[in-house]
């Protein structure tokens, strides 16, 4: 007989309708169970390293054309070993964080 | 891999410059030569420089470095020397001296040493920069 317990606050109807034009959250987000990776991270940290050395090399060869005298480029040569020196940095920093990992994952208490 | 960001443009820009200390030394040194293969006293060469687009890797701005457009002889005429006992001496006993003015060339000189020096503090900015960047993950 109370006209306030006719009102059901959950089929509200106005609310129904706000809620069917609220984007859904994670919808458009692919699921976890999406597609394998392409490459392993092995094989992307090997890319790393190769990438690097192919660097290292370039710096050596470029030095080593200044200093025979085939190249008068000197800017060119430390260019590049500043750059192999960067990029070395790099490498040693994605090292570090994946030791850190790694030991954070061994000290875990089981 | 890029890592040190411009660094292609800033390495063609130092090329550039030191192409242009080569033309202004070969300027000096030839500021008495008389005689050349293409007959007549040496003329002044002077460099200019034009842009050139670097194809970028990524979703960079395309980025335009610079090199050397042409080096062309300065036609303005030489001075002329009256030195009778000059090998090079018309009949009138006037030598025409090279258009090199050694001032000229100081002035041209001290410029590309100093564009040279501009051109390798950026280069030192951006190995900077990068290092700073790898600083974060310590």
């Amino acid at each position: 007989m109370s006209p306030l317990g006719s009102i059901n606050p959950l089929s509200a109807s106005p609310l129904t309708q706000i809620d069917t034009q609220l984007p859904k959250i994670g919808a458009g987000l692919p699921t976890t169970q999406g597609p394998a990776p392409t490459e392993s991270f092995g094989q992307m940290l090997d890319g790393l390293v190769s990438n690097v050395e192919a660097k290292d090399v370039n710096a050596q060869d470029l030095t080593r054309q200044v200093l025979l005298g085939k190249n008068d480029q000197l800017h060119q040569s430390v260019i590049a070993m500043q750059e192999a020196s960067v990029a070395f940095s790099m490498m040693i920093q994605v090292r570090n964080k994946l030791v850190e990992s790694y030991q954070e994952l061994m000290r875990m208490q089981v | 891999m890029n890592l040190i960001a411009g660094i292609d443009v800033t390495a063609g820009a130092l090329d550039a410059q030191k192409t242009r200390l080569d033309i202004v030394a070969q300027n000096i040194a030839n500021a008495q030569t008389t005689r050349t293969p293409q007959g007549g006293p040496y003329q002044r060469q002077v460099v200019s420089f034009e842009s050139e687009l670097l194809k970028r890797i990524g979703n960079g701005p395309p980025l335009e470095t610079v090199r050397v457009a042409s080096i062309t002889p300065d036609r303005s005429p030489g001075q002329q020397v009256y030195n009778p006992q000059h090998p090079d001496a018309g009949p009138d006993g006037m030598v025409t001296m090279p258009n090199v003015n050694l001032a000229f060339e100081m002035v041209d000189l001290i410029t590309a040493s100093r564009a040279y020096e501009a051109n390798l503090s950026v280069v030192k900015n951006a190995r900077q920069m990068a290092m700073t960047a790898l600083e974060i993950g310590k």
